[in-house]
């Protein structure tokens, strides 16, 4: 696999079509954030569409704040690349909700907020007098979206979910890697993502229930129930009661689908039977045999895959993965290079619509954040830097709230 | 009321083929909004219905999973009074879902001016692979080779091999099927009171790279180029995947800190290990990992898979099971949570699908309902929405402008 050298970022710095701020769709909602890593891409989310984003802290920071990776030689609490991505555009308030000060303060912020969501182990907000029903009492049309590992109730809602966890019991992992190994878990914290992404998602139906209908919703995400929709895997046992397996690379119903060696690296190719015989015309010198008519069905080049992906490597190992891929695409066959990171934030389209933005933070400096991953009326929302700890203790206790400072444990 | 119908009112036109763009559909269809998707025999079927080589179109596994509840309007779009006709329903429908390449729906005279004129509050979300900008905007994408593109596939692998591995499936689909409706109902929540239509555009590779943030950050604040890290975890040892009893039958298990650790040695039975300094602490035990994995699958691999999770996680340790496709339609959790959807007949026959990751606590779940047939949903839409007698509408099949 060819390793990319290490680039300074800012000089391809380029972002003609993003705003610094993030969209205003849904301004004037405000959210007070007590989760940690399991729901923050929720938070993140939320922020990115336009509310308000409060992220309640307990005074030790949150304890993602503790979370690889971190930048170099900053191991602490501000140094958490995760936090910084995953709560970028927060605001955040140091706050123990579990001691009268913070519960007072809490309860005046709720009075004012739309949305709170949490991940604590369930039964934690109960066991403070801060469950559904106490919050309702001070903000009847409350939207409370809860994330943990399997929900609420249930045989197993207690037991602990880190991200490996969530992926073993959603599904995922059993046909993830290749079959000759131990199944592999994806890059980064893919079940927590996902079932934030589906907490968003609860979070708009549920305004879209108050603002029609004038009623509040708790909303239970499930990180295995999230995670168990992945890749036809339950739908494929229960309705052909076929096992997905581990098959590497492998498409299962399809050849060559897989990733072919080129000379600097590799091309993720998919080819179906509209494609097939695109490929064969742009592969001059290709096997005659290869021209025989069945070899169209996809089904019988999936069963013949060993055959067929030998082949198929013998035309790709000829190029540079780029020029293959643009070859491939001119042609109307869908390859495209298996990418670092890095020459992902190199690659030119990414660069010329702005995907990327400048973000300056107090402690981890000047560098390049993904802005919003969508765009509203051709303009993106530009990447905001996470917050310090209670970095706006002030602006939110004592301005907006008027809460004395001094009543607060330091 | 059913969550099924929070969206009840809310009329959807969605021009979708293929996984993502569908499945966004069948989520708004779950929750109550009456989605249309228009296709037509003229050339514009959604592609899984000939996925698996079914006879029927109506009839592909794959099709049905993904349409769940949408209903069917078959109308040639390159027929003038086709293109036309959508116009129309455009002025009566609340939002556009899309997942054609750029600019093919403009080439039919139904790009986002057209389809507004009449409807200033519509709301258009499109979900093109590479979006609808840029010098790479006209590629062909695949949740396959998306993956490829954003660097998830380089990562997603064992350390230290020779080839790069990543995923059989088509990750970024899961993505953009879960943002879209997202997009969509927030569109719909400003629209409701700026009065005016925004249109999104979700380019699946921007939010497939949404999930690796963390990642560009290690590249663009350190000059790190991140390697497959496969099951290591550098807060976490012993964390991994481990061999149980059972052909193909596995376990994981995360240690993060040394309650969980002394709760580990105290479960498989090796209070001794507590005393040992190379496992003293986290830092100890990441250093002596490769010793630990072998521990652990010492003690796992006598064992149920099922076992194993119980026993660890009875214990406060974290632990699950890796399951199959099988094992998730016998979760007593999912089970717990109503969480399969069942259909006792189709076309397909009798199964079970899953609803979604998310519960509204309290409320229940209506059954969810399978696609309708290509084009039985004509004479109701053009009648009822748009107000056409039969004659006309018949004239019309005659002229191969609904087929």
């Amino acid at each position: 696999m060819g390793r990319m050298p290490n680039t300074p970022t800012l000089q391809y710095f380029s972002t003609p079509m993003t705003n610094s701020e993030p969209t205003s769709l849904l301004s004037g909602y405000r959210v007070l954030d007590l989760s940690s890593s399991m729901g923050a891409f929720c938070g993140k989310m939320l922020r990115d569409l336009g509310m308000d984003v409060i992220k309640l802290e307990p005074p030790g920071g949150d304890l993602a704040r503790w979370e690889p990776p971190f930048a170099k030689d900053r191991k602490n609490g501000e140094g958490s690349l995760r936090f910084a991505y995953l709560n970028a555009g927060k605001r955040s308030v140091t706050l123990d909700i579990t001691q009268e000060f913070g519960r007072k303060a809490f309860l005046e912020l709720l009075g004012r907020s739309d949305v709170v969501l949490e991940s604590f182990e369930p039964g934690y907000l109960e066991a403070h007098d801060l469950g559904y029903h106490d919050l309702i009492e001070k903000q009847k049309k409350l939207i409370l979206v809860s994330v943990s590992g399997f929900g609420q109730e249930g045989p197993y809602a207690h037991y602990k979910t880190p991200d490996i966890v969530g992926n073993a019991m959603g599904g995922l992992l059993y046909i993830s890697g290749d079959p000759a190994m131990k199944p592999c878990n994806p890059p980064e914290t893919q079940s927590y993502y996902y079932a934030s992404l589906f907490a968003c998602y609860g979070v708009m139906l549920a305004l879209w229930q108050r603002e029609t209908r004038g009623i509040g919703a708790w909303i239970d995400t499930s990180i295995q129930a999230s995670m168990a929709l992945h890749e036809h895997v339950a739908f494929n046992y229960s309705a052909e009661g076929r096992v997905m397996k581990r098959a590497g690379s492998q498409h299962q119903h399809n050849a060559p689908a897989n990733l072919f060696q080129c000379k600097n690296g590799w091309i993720a190719l998919f080819v179906t039977q509209n494609h097939w015989p695109l490929l064969l015309r742009i592969w001059n010198d290709h096997d005659p045999a290869l021209d025989d008519p069945k070899w169209i069905n996809s089904n019988l080049r999936r069963q013949h895959a060993d055959y067929i992906n030998a082949q198929v490597t013998t035309f790709t190992s000829r190029f540079l993965k780029e020029e293959l891929a643009e070859l491939f695409q001119k042609n109307g066959i869908p390859g495209l290079p298996v990418n670092s990171p890095s020459d992902f934030m190199k690659d030119p389209h990414i660069l010329a619509r702005g995907f990327f933005g400048t973000v300056r933070h107090p402690i981890l400096g000047t560098f390049l954040q993904p802005g919003n991953c969508f765009m509203v009326d051709g303009a993106r929302g530009g990447p905001m830097p996470a917050p310090l700890l209670g970095q706006h203790n002030d602006e939110i206790l004592r301005a907006e709230l008027g809460l004395s400072m001094d009543e607060a444990p330091s | 009321m059913s969550p099924n119908q929070i969206l009840q009112g809310v009329r959807i036109l969605a021009f979708t083929t293929g996984y993502a763009g569908p499945y966004a559909g069948r989520l708004l269809a779950s929750y109550g909004a009456e989605v249309i998707k228009i296709e037509s025999k003229k050339g514009g079927l959604d592609t899984f219905r000939h996925y698996g080589q079914h006879k029927d179109i109506d009839a592909a596994p794959r099709f049905i999973e993904c349409n769940l509840g949408v209903r069917s309007l078959a109308v040639n779009l390159k027929h003038p009074t086709g293109a036309r006709l959508i116009r129309e329903l455009a002025g009566k429908s609340d939002a556009v879902l899309q997942n054609f390449r750029p600019r093919v729906l403009d080439k039919l005279g139904l790009g986002d001016d057209e389809l507004r004129k009449s409807n200033p509050k519509l709301v258009i979300v499109k979900l093109p692979g590479f979006g609808s900008e840029g010098p790479k905007s006209n590629y062909g994408t695949w949740g396959f080779n998306l993956t490829a593109f954003s660097g998830i596939t380089y990562l997603w692998n064992h350390p230290e091999q020779d080839r790069p591995i990543g995923s059989q499936g088509v990750y970024p689909d899961h993505l953009g099927f879960v943002m879209g409706p997202t997009l969509l109902v927030a569109a719909l929540l400003n629209s409701r009171r700026s009065g005016k239509g925004v249109t999104i555009d979700l380019a699946q590779i921007e939010s497939t790279a949404a999930v690796l943030g963390t990642t560009y950050l290690e590249t663009s604040v350190n000059g790190d180029d991140p390697q497959p890290k496969g099951n290591y975890y550098e807060a976490a040892a012993p964390h991994g995947c481990y061999r149980c009893k059972g052909e193909d039958r596995w376990c994981v298990v995360s240690v993060r800190n040394d309650d969980e650790w002394r709760a580990f040695c105290r479960a498989i039975g090796r209070d001794e290990l507590l005393k040992e300094a190379r496992f003293a602490d986290l830092s100890a035990r990441l250093d002596h990992r490769v010793e630990l994995d072998r521990i652990v699958e010492d003690w796992t691999q006598a064992r149920d898979a099922e076992e194993v999770m119980h026993h660890l996680q009875g214990a406060g340790v974290p632990a699950g099971v890796v399951q199959t496709g099988a094992d998730l339609l016998k979760d007593p959790q999912l089970r717990h949570r109503n969480y399969f959807s069942p259909f006792a007949d189709s076309l397909i026959g009798p199964f079970e699908i899953p609803r979604s990751g998310f519960m509204f606590r309290g409320a229940t779940e209506d059954p969810l309902r399978l696609p309708n047939r290509l084009g039985s949903d004509n004479e109701s839409i053009l009648m009822d929405i748009l107000g056409y007698d039969r004659a006309t509408i018949d004239s019309w099949r005659n002229e191969e402008v609904l087929t």
